[in-house]
C-alpha cells in the first residue's frame, strides 16, 4: 500500500505536471500533436494515483513485489515511448530539411541562370509529357 | 504496356519529336526497360554529379579535367555547405552548381543532384567524387551497358582489375565484410560497394531522387537498387588516392561506419519485405 502522505505528494505532483504543460499550451510553446502522448501519460498517473488498488493489481498481473517498483517501472515505460516519439519526429524533420535544402540548392541555381540573364534548362512541354512519364513510371512498379 | 507506350509516344508534341529525333525515341531512351535501349550516345543526356565538401583544394583541378576530357556532357557541382573557398572557386571559374545552404553529408548532396537530374530530364546520371580520386576518362565504357540497355546501374570498381590505387588494408577488408553481407542479403555480387563513382539510368534517377540513403549511403544505396530491380553492373576503373584534403572516413570513424552501414543493409533489405530481385 501506498502511504498516504506519499499519494497527497503524487497528486500535488500530478496537477503540477498538468499546469506545466497547460501553461506551455497556452503559450504555443508546445505543439499540441505532440503533446498528445505526455496527456495522456498524466492521466495515467492521475487515474493510478487516485485509485491505487488499481495500480496494485497491475502491478501484480506482472508479477512486480513493490508497488514502489512498479510505479517506477510505469513511468520509465512512458518516457521510453515519449522518447521514442521524439525520435520518430526528429527524422521525420530531418528528411524534410533535407527536401527543403535541396529544393533551396535548385532554386538558387535557377535564380542564377535568370539573373545571368541565361536560360540552361531545356524546353519543357507543360503538363503532358511529365504526367505521362510519372504515370509510366507508376505503372511499372505496379507490375 | 507497349499498346500503352505507344499511345504516350504519339501524343508527343512535335517539340519534342524535334529534341528527341523520332517520335519512338522515348520508348528507346530506357523509360522502358524491356525493349529499351539507346543507340545514339548523343541522343542521351547525361548529367555529371559532383558533390563537394570542402572541397577548394581539389575541385579546380578535377573539373579542369572533367572539361578537357568530357567537355560534351553537362555537369553538376553540388557544394554541400562547405566551411572553405568552394563555393568560391565554382563563383568565379563560373561552374554549373548547387549552393546546398546546409551541410547534408554526402547522401543529401548526391540526392540534391538526382533530384536536379529528374526535374531537368535527363536520361543518365553520373556521380563522382569531388577529390579526384575518379577518374571520368572512364565514362564512356560506364555509359555503354546504360546506353545498351543492359544495365540500369553501373558502378566503377577499382577491385575489377586490381589497378590502381587499391585502398588500405584494413579498408579493403570492410570492403569485402560490407560486399558479402549484400551477397548473403541480396544474392547479388558487388566487389566494390563503396565505391562512389555509379552511372544510373532515367529509371534510377527517380527511384534515387525519391529514395537515397543518407550517411554514408554507398553501399545501402546498392541495397536499394537490387531491391528495386535493377540490373548492377560492375565496370573495372582505376583510381587515384586522393590529390588533397582530408577523406570523409577517418580511422575514428570507420568502427562506426561498419557498424551503421551492416544495419542499414540489413534493415534496407528488411525494408523491402520478401521482393526478390529476379535477375
Amino acid at each position: 500500500m501506498i502511504p498516504s502522505t506519499l499519494r497527497v505528494t503524487l497528486i500535488a505532483a500530478v496537477i503540477c505536471y498538468f499546469i506545466i504543460i497547460l501553461y506551455f499550451l497556452k503559450n504555443r510553446a508546445l505543439n499540441l500533436k505532440y503533446t498528445l502522448l505526455w496527456l495522456l501519460a498524466g492521466v495515467v498517473m492521475g487515474i493510478l494515483v487516485i485509485f491505487p488498488e488499481l495500480l496494485e493489481r497491475i502491478i501484480h498481473l506482472f508479477g512486480i513485489q513493490d508497488n514502489m517498483n512498479g510505479l517506477f517501472i510505469i513511468a520509465i515505460g512512458f518516457m521510453l515511448m515519449i522518447l521514442m516519439a521524439l525520435t520518430s519526429i526528429a527524422s521525420r524533420q530531418n528528411m524534410k530539411i533535407r527536401l527543403l535544402v535541396q529544393e533551396i540548392g535548385i532554386l538558387d541555381k535557377r535564380i542564377r541562370e535568370l539573373e545571368d540573364g541565361k536560360n540552361d534548362r531545356p524546353e519543357k512541354i507543360p503538363g503532358k509529357r511529365e504526367d505521362g512519364q510519372k504515370t509510366q513510371q507508376e505503372r511499372r512498379h505496379d507490375v | 504496356m507497349a499498346l500503352w507506350n505507344g499511345l504516350q509516344t504519339v501524343s508527343d508534341t512535335a517539340a519534342d519529336v524535334k529534341r528527341k529525333g523520332l517520335p519512338w525515341g522515348d520508348l528507346r531512351s530506357g523509360n522502358c526497360r524491356e525493349t529499351g535501349e539507346i543507340n545514339d550516345m548523343m541522343e542521351a543526356k547525361v548529367l555529371i554529379i559532383i558533390p563537394a565538401y570542402n572541397e577548394s583544394e581539389n575541385i579546380e583541378s578535377v573539373m579542369r579535367h572533367l572539361l578537357d576530357t568530357a567537355p560534351q556532357y553537362d555537369y553538376l557541382i553540388v557544394n554541400d555547405g562547405s566551411t572553405d573557398d568552394t563555393l568560391g572557386i565554382c563563383e568565379s571559374a563560373h561552374f554549373s552548381y548547387l549552393d546546398l545552404p546546409i551541410n547534408l553529408g554526402i547522401g543529401g548532396a548526391v540526392q540534391a543532384g538526382y533530384v536536379y537530374a529528374r526535374k531537368n530530364g535527363y536520361d543518365i546520371a553520373v556521380q563522382m567524387d569531388g577529390d579526384g580520386q575518379h577518374d571520368i576518362a572512364y565514362l564512356e565504357n560506364m555509359l555503354r551497358p546504360i546506353l545498351d540497355g543492359e544495365a540500369d546501374i553501373v558502378i566503377g570498381s577499382r577491385f575489377l582489375e586490381k589497378e590502381g590505387f587499391q585502398s588500405s588494408q584494413s579498408r579493403r577488408i570492410g570492403i569485402g565484410i560490407l560486399s558479402l553481407l549484400i551477397r548473403l542479403t541480396t544474392g547479388k555480387r558487388i566487389m566494390d560497394v563503396t565505391s562512389g563513382f555509379r552511372a544510373v539510368n532515367k529509371m534510377f534517377i527517380d527511384i534515387y531522387a525519391r529514395d537515397y540513403p543518407t550517411d554514408y549511403p554507398e553501399p545501402e544505396a546498392i541495397v536499394t537498387a537490387i531491391m528495386h530491380r535493377g540490373r548492377v553492373v560492375e565496370i573495372p576503373v582505376r583510381m587515384k588516392a586522393r590529390e588533397g584534403g582530408t577523406s570523409s572516413i577517418t580511422l575514428r570513424k570507420s568502427v562506426y561506419y561498419m557498424v551503421k552501414v551492416t544495419l542499414a543493409i540489413m534493415i534496407g533489405r528488411l525494408s523491402y519485405g520478401f521482393r526478390r530481385a529476379k535477375r
